[in-house]
C-alpha cells in the first residue's frame, strides 16, 4: 500500500552534510499496525515524515497503491494529508487557542471552504464527538489544551487524526511523552482502530513495551532498515534484538 | 474556514493583537481630528473670505473709476445737413449738446457727414449693459461699489487717532443682494434693506458729543491753536485750495470694521479685554484722495454700525460709506470703480460670465476676477499646507504599520509551530499566509474602525475636551483672540473618513504581507521541531 523505495535524506547543519535515510526500502501493507524502531538519529521520524509528505527526499520515491505520491504537486499532497495521512506527534502539537472540538475539527475546517463548511458543519461536528466519545473525551469538549494532561492531550490528536477517516495513522512517538499507564492506553486505543477500522498505523516508538501490541516491527539501523519482523507479539527471538537496537 | 477561525481566535487571545489596535486606532483617530479641525478651518476661512467678496468682481485700477465709451454713427439726414451746414474752407463739425440719461451721458456731435452719439455710461447704464447682454442670465444681482483707500480718524480720550482703512462706498440694499453684507452687520444683522441711517440712540449720543465739544471749547471756540514753533519735520502743507469744487457731504452714516470700533487688549493680569472706543454716533473724519487728481478728501461721518466678519483682516480694515457720498467727496459722481455680481450659480456658470464679461469689456484696464482669484495665494496656501500636513499625519499610520510588521514577525515566531501543525493537517502555504494576511485586514479593520470612532467623537466634543484641558493647565489651548472664532472649527468630511480608514487598513494589510511570506515559506518539519 505505502512504500519507500531506495529513500535517502541528508541535512546540512552549519554547512555540513549529516546523512539521515542511506537507501531505506519499506512497504507498509494495507490495514497493518507497523511500529519502527530504532536509535535516535537512526531516521525514523524521517521516514515518517517522508510518508506522509511533510518533506520531500532527496532521492528515492515514496508510492502509495503503487503511484508515486513524493513528487506531486503541492495541492495534492496537502490535499493527501488532509485525508489520506492523520499525524499523532510526540508532544500533541495541539492549537493552544482552540478548545478540544475545534481542535478535532481542524482537519475539516482546512479541507472546506467557509461555504461548504457551513453546509456540512453539523454532520463534522457530529463526528468530532463520536470520535471524543470513543477517546474517552466527551466530559473534555470545550477545554482548552492547557487544561488537559498529557494522555487526553494526546488522545486529542488521535481523534483529530481519525477525524477526516484516514486510510494511514502516521504516529511519531504517541507514548513518548506520557507515563506507562497512559502509553499503555493510547497503544491499545491505536490497536482497537487498527483492528476496527482497518486503518494503516505505522508507529515510531522508542518504547519496546508497546511494540507487542503491533503487527511487524521494522528497526532501523544507520537510515536503513536492519531488520522486519513480522508478528513481532508471538516472535520472541525477537526481544533481545529490540534491546540491543536501543 | 480554518483561516476565518484562526484570525478570529488569535485576535481575542493575543494581547499583542491589543497593541497593534491601539496604534492603528490612534494614527487613524489623529488624522480624522486633525483633518476635521483644518478642514473646519479652512472652511470657515473661506467662507469669511468668500464672505465681503462677492462672487465675481468687475473692477478696474484707473482711481477715477470706469468709464465705459459707447460710440454710435450714422449718416446725417438730409435735414441736419442743412441744419448743420458746411462753412467753406472747413471741415463740417458741430457739437450738438449734452443729454443726461440715468444710464449714460450722451454727448452728440456732427463729424463731417456723419452724426456721433457718444454715450459715457453711469453705473447703471454698465449694469444695464451687463444684465442685458448674454452674461445676464446667470446673474442673479449686481451692485456698482467705490473700493479705495483711505485714513480713518477719530478722537480717543482727547487725542487724534488714525488707521488706514479700505473704504468701500455702496448702495446697502443692492450690496446686500449680492450677498456678504447684511449678514455680518450687528444692529442689521440680516436686515433686507440695511441702511446708513443713524438710530435715536446714536443721534442721541451725537448731540451729546456736540454738547460736550461745546461745553468744553465754547459755541464759537477757534480752531486749536497751532504749534508755538514749526516743525522742521512736519511735511509742507498741501499747496491746493481745500474748498474749492468739493461739496461739504452732510453728516451721515458709515458702518465700521468692528475691530476698528473696539480695541482688544491683555491686562496686567493676563486677561483679555475688549473696549468699545467708538460707540454709534460717534464721528469719524475719513480722508481719502479725489478720484481725478489724488488730491486729499475727506469727510465726516457718524458711526452708525458695525461689520463683524469674525476675518481680524477684514475687520480690522473695512469701512462702508453711503456710495453717492464717497463719490461725492471723490469728484467722481456718476462713476464706480468696480461691480460685485452675485450669480445663480457660481460653480456652473462663474467661466461662462467671465467670458462674456470679457467680450463687454475688452480692454487691460479691467479685471474680471472671481472671489477665489482675488483670494487665490491664499486659498492655495491653505490648500498646501492641508496636503502636507496630511502627508505627515500619514507617517502616524506608517509608525502603526511598522509596529504591526514588528509584532507580526513576533507572532508568526511564537506560532511557528502552529503552522507547522497546520502543514501537517493539509494546510497549504498560501492558507497559512491567508491566516496572517487576514489577521493583518482584522487587526487594520479594528484599529480603523475604533479610530474612526474615535476620532468621530473626539471631533464632535473637541470644544468641550478643549475647555476641560485649557481649565486643568490653566492655558488656553484655543486662543479665541488669535481667530476672532468663538470655537474651533470641524467640518468632517465622509470622503477624507473613507480615505483614511480605508488607507490604515491597506497600510495595516501591506505591512502584514512579509511576516505572512515567511510563515507560508516555513517547512513544516523545522516549523514542528521549533522549540
Amino acid at each position: 500500500m505505502l512504500e519507500a523505495v531506495n529513500l535517502t535524506k541528508a541535512y546540512r547543519r552549519h554547512a555540513v552534510k549529516v546523512p539521515v535515510l542511506n537507501g531505506l526500502d519499506l512497504e507498509v501493507r494495507t490495514g497493518e499496525f507497523l511500529s519502527v524502531v530504532g536509535a535516535s538519529g537512526s531516521g525514523k521520524s524521517t521516514l515518517l515524515h517522508l510518508l506522509g509528505t511533510l518533506d520531500a527526499p532527496d532521492s528515492g520515491s515514496v508510492k502509495l497503491d503503487g503511484r508515486r505520491i513524493d513528487d506531486l504537486p503541492a495541492r495534492e499532497r496537502d490535499a493527501l494529508r488532509n485525508r489520506t495521512f492523520g499525524y499523532i506527534f510526540q508532544f500533541y502539537h495541539l492549537l493552544p487557542e482552540l478548545n478540544v472540538v475545534d481542535n478535532v475539527l481542524m482537519p475539516a475546517y482546512i479541507g472546506h471552504s467557509t461555504f461548504n463548511w457551513w453546509k456540512s458543519r453539523a454532520q463534522w461536528r457530529k463526528r468530532a464527538h463520536e470520535l471524543l466519545n470513543r477517546v474517552g473525551l466527551s466530559h473534555r469538549l470545550t477545554h482548552r489544551p492547557r487544561e488537559l494532561s498529557g494522555g487526553e492531550m494526546q488522545r486529542t490528536a488521535i481523534a483529530r487524526a481519525l477525524l477526516m477517516n484516514p486510510r494511514v495513522l502516521l504516529a511519531d512517538e504517541p507514548t513518548g511523552n506520557l507515563d506507562a499507564v497512559s502509553g499503555g492506553d493510547i497503544v491499545k486505543l491505536l490497536r482497537d482502530i487498527n483492528r476496527d477500522e482497518g486503518v494503516t498505523i505505522v508507529m515510531v516508538t522508542h518504547n519496546l513495551e508497546i511494540v507487542h501490541a503491533t503487527d511487524r516491527v521494522v528497526r532501523m539501523v544507520g537510515g536503513v532498515v536492519t531488520d522486519d519482523t513480522p508478528g513481532a507479539p508471538k516472535q520472541l527471538p525477537f526481544q533481545p534484538l529490540m534491546l540491543a537496537a536501543v | 474556514m480554518y483561516k476565518l477561525l484562526l484570525c478570529l481566535r488569535y485576535l481575542r487571545t493575543r494581547y499583542l493583537a491589543f497593541i497593534c489596535i491601539v496604534s492603528v486606532m490612534l494614527g487613524v483617530a489623529t488624522l480624522i481630528v486633525v483633518n476635521a479641525v483644518m478642514s473646519g478651518f479652512s472652511t470657515k476661512l473661506k467662507d469669511r473670505l468668500h464672505g465681503v467678496l462677492s462672487d465675481m468682481v468687475v473692477d478696474t485700477d484707473r482711481t477715477n473709476g470706469f468709464e465705459v465709451v459707447r460710440e454710435a454713427r450714422r449718416p446725417l439726414t438730409p435735414e441736419e445737413q442743412k441744419q448743420n451746414p458746411v462753412i467753406p474752407g472747413s471741415r463740417r463739425a458741430y457739437s450738438l449738446g449734452t443729454r443726461f440719461t440715468p444710464d449714460a451721458r450722451e454727448d452728440y456731435y456732427v463729424d463731417g457727414d456723419e452724426h456721433v452719439t457718444v454715450r459715457t455710461l453711469t453705473p447703471e447704464g454698465i449694469v444695464r449693459e451687463i444684465t442685458s447682454g448674454p452674461a445676464g442670465q446667470y446673474i442673479e444681482a449686481i451692485t456698482p461699489t467705490i473700493d479705495t483707500f483711505a485714513v480713518l480718524q477719530y478722537r480717543d480720550r482727547g487725542a487724534v487717532v488714525a488707521k488706514p482703512v479700505r473704504l468701500v462706498g455702496v448702495e446697502p440694499t443692492g450690496r446686500t443682494k449680492v450677498g456678504g453684507f447684511s449678514e455680518y452687520l450687528v444692529r442689521q444683522k440680516d436686515a433686507a434693506t440695511p441702511s446708513f441711517d443713524l438710530t435715536p440712540e446714536a443721534v442721541q449720543r451725537y448731540e451729546w458729543n456736540l454738547m460736550q465739544f461745546r461745553h468744553e471749547h465754547g459755541a464759537d471756540a477757534p480752531p486749536p491753536p497751532k504749534l508755538p514753533v514749526p516743525d522742521p519735520l512736519a511735511p509742507p502743507p498741501p499747496n491746493m485750495q481745500l474748498d474749492v469744487g468739493i461739496e461739504r457731504p452732510k453728516l451721515t452714516g458709515a458702518i465700521l470694521g468692528y475691530g476698528l470700533a473696539h480695541v482688544r487688549y491683555k491686562d496686567a493680569n493676563d486677561q483679555l479685554l475688549e473696549e468699545q472706543v467708538l460707540r454709534p454716533g460717534d464721528n469719524v473724519v475719513l480722508t481719502t484722495a479725489g478720484g481725478d487728481d489724488l488730491k486729499p478728501v475727506w469727510g465726516t461721518f457718524l458711526v452708525t454700525d458695525y461689520l463683524r466678519t469674525e476675518m481680524s483682516e477684514y475687520d480690522s480694515s473695512f469701512v462702508y460709506v453711503p456710495l453717492d457720498q464717497l463719490q461725492r467727496i471723490r469728484g467722481m459722481v456718476g462713476r464706480a470703480t468696480s461691480f460685485q455680481l452675485k450669480l445663480k450659480d457660481y460653480q456652473r456658470d462663474k467661466e461662462a460670465v467671465s467670458k462674456e464679461l470679457r467680450k463687454v469689456f475688452p480692454t487691460r484696464e479691467v479685471m474680471i476676477r472671481t472671489w477665489e482669484d482675488l483670494q487665490g495665494p491664499l486659498l492655495s496656501a491653505i490648500d498646501v499646507e492641508r496636503s502636507i500636513l496630511n502627508i505627515l499625519l500619514f507617517m502616524i499610520v506608517g509608525v502603526a504599520g511598522f509596529s504591526i510588521l514588528a509584532i507580526f514577525i513576533m507572532i508568526v515566531s511564537e506560532k511557528y509551530r502552529d503552522i507547522g501543525i497546520m502543514k501537517s493537517l493539509g494546510a497549504s502555504s498560501w492558507g497559512v499566509m491567508q491566516i496572517f494576511v487576514g489577521y493583518g485586514l482584522l487587526l487594520g479593520t479594528v484599529g480603523a474602525g475604533l479610530g474612526t470612532a474615535l476620532g468621530l467623537w473626539i471631533t464632535h466634543n473637541i470644544n468641550a475636551i478643549e475647555t476641560f484641558i485649557s481649565r486643568q493647565t490653566g492655558t488656553a489651548v484655543f486662543p479665541r483672540d488669535i481667530y476672532y472664532f468663538k470655537e474651533i472649527p470641524t467640518n468632517v468630511d465622509p470622503l477624507t473618513v473613507v480615505l483614511v480608514t480605508v488607507g490604515a487598513i491597506l497600510i495595516a494589510v501591506l505591512f502584514s504581507l512579509l511576516p505572512a511570506w515567511r510563515a507560508a515559506r516555513l517547512h513544516p518539519v523545522r516549523a514542528l521541531r521549533f522549540e
